[in-house]
């Protein structure tokens, strides 16, 4: 289980501070999915990065008794001067894991081929989301954090991803921050809707819809 | 898990070999240059040998403090996974940096000796200890600039000529007995002083004479790191991560 408790986080700038989340509080369990919706800036990345714990939230508190995935999509989480090979090494590494493993994983899913050989610098985004989803799927984490961008590969790739993520880990928990109704839809069964700060949690998807559509 | 990041770091290089091998030319051009301007002794002792002695440990603290600015945000990708902690950076970037002049120091001592130039060492354990001295003191800096230097700009700007600056207060170029009292008494409030001069007192022996306390730098190095880790817990905080 994840539990958010009065989430707030505001970031200070040059002149005064940008209030993003202002007192957001929810919990997710084992095996849900939960979409978060909200417009651009609205603080849904801000959100997905508190719940791992990559950044600190300014106030409240984030409780995790699952293991958790680093946030996938938004580019971080590598070293963009080492090659495939090495991150994955890295990774298997600080996640305690056997390299030789979490290789064979990655080489058969990502279908990368030689370029891992490469360094994920010169990775085109396509790529660095098979490496990254590779990665992280090979770990195993009971909750993934996953921002849309990086469900747009090509068709072979999403019905990859569908199908380890959804059929053979359908016990896991997602939390997928996105502004398309038609990805939480095929997703999720539940969404946290994201407007000025606050957030508010539909267990039915069409109402939560019908709201995000309003704003 | 440290040493798991440092392999990581050391893959970086395009060797390791790089991080010894640069505090060596610098210290070998330094002293071939003191060499030719005072000759080949001075005060009863080597130039050569003074000079390495001085230069390595000197480099170590400008590498190691020039490194550890802004140090957060160059390895702000790394933060995406939460068992790496911030304090690792600091930690891990000092350590290449302490074996790699530490192995520098060896192995151009061992290499003068065989050309009879380097003296032998009077007292091992004093050169390893005024080494663990300034170097306790240079990864207390370092976990002070860094949180610093993400805070400020200023900060950030000033390091490169403030290491500069730090060069007198070294102990580097000078040994204590050398100067007069007053500056003397002045100098010893700095500690990488201490640990030089430990150094220097383990290197050419008795000969010199040397000026060394053993508390209190230890005691202005705790101190800074006590600061230096609070305002590393602050600086989290308010870290933000692309």
């Amino acid at each position: 289980m994840i539990k958010c408790i009065d989430l707030h986080k505001s970031y200070s700038l040059t002149h005064g501070t940008k209030r993003v989340l202002e007192g957001i509080t929810m919990s997710i369990n084992k095996g849900e999915k939960v979409g978060l919706l909200g417009r651009n800036g609205a603080g849904k990345t801000t959100l997905v990065k508190l719940i791992a714990g990559v950044e600190l939230p300014t106030s409240g508190k984030v409780i995790r008794k699952m293991s958790i995935s680093w946030p996938l999509g938004f580019g971080g989480g590598f070293q963009g001067a080492l090659t495939g090979y090495d991150n994955a090494r890295f990774i298997a590494r600080i996640y305690g894991r056997n390299y030789l493993e979490i290789r064979d994983f990655v080489e058969d899913f990502s279908e990368l081929g030689s370029q891992l050989k490469s360094p994920v610098r010169v990775y085109s985004s396509g790529m660095k989301a098979r490496l990254a989803f590779a990665l992280s799927l090979a770990i195993e984490f009971d909750c993934y954090l996953i921002d849309e961008v990086i469900l747009v590969g090509d068709q072979n790739f999403q019905q990859k991803c569908h199908e380890e993520l959804f059929v053979k880990r359908s016990d896991r928990a997602l939390i997928l921050a996105s502004h398309s109704l038609p990805i939480i839809d095929s997703y999720c069964n539940k969404a946290l809707v994201i407007s000025e700060g606050k957030g508010h949690m539909f267990e039915d998807l069409a109402e939560a819809e019908a709201i995000y559509a309003a704003l | 898990m440290v040493r798991e990041v440092s392999t990581r770091f050391g893959r970086e290089n395009i060797g390791f070999l790089w991080i010894m091998v640069e505090p060596l030319l610098f210290a070998g051009l330094v002293a071939l240059m003191w060499q030719f301007m005072k000759g080949s002794e001075e005060h009863g002792i080597s130039v050569v040998t003074f000079t390495i002695t001085g230069y390595i440990p000197l480099v170590l603290f400008r590498q190691s403090v020039s490194r550890s600015v802004l140090l957060f945000r160059v390895n702000a990708g790394l933060m995406y996974h939460r068992q790496i902690k911030i304090l690792d950076f600091v930690f891990v970037r000092f350590l290449l940096e302490f074996i790699g002049h530490m192995m520098a120091y060896f192995f151009i001592a061992v290499a003068l000796y065989a050309f009879g130039i380097f003296p032998e060492p009077y007292d091992l354990g004093f050169i390893l200890l005024g080494w663990l001295y300034y170097s306790y003191f240079t990864l207390a800096v370092s976990f002070v600039l860094a949180p610093l230097s993400e805070m400020s700009e200023t900060i950030e700007k000033l390091t490169p000529v403030a290491t500069y600056l730090m060069i007198p207060f070294s102990g580097t170029f000078n040994m204590m007995s050398w100067i007069a009292p007053g500056a003397r008494d002045i100098l010893l409030y700095s500690p990488p002083v201490h640990g030089m001069e430990m150094m220097r007192y383990g290197v050419f022996g008795p000969k010199l004479t040397v000026y060394y306390d053993f508390f209190y730098p230890l005691l202005f190095s705790s101190v800074m790191l006590a600061v230096g880790l609070f305002l590393c817990r602050r600086v989290r905080r308010t870290l933000a991560v692309e």
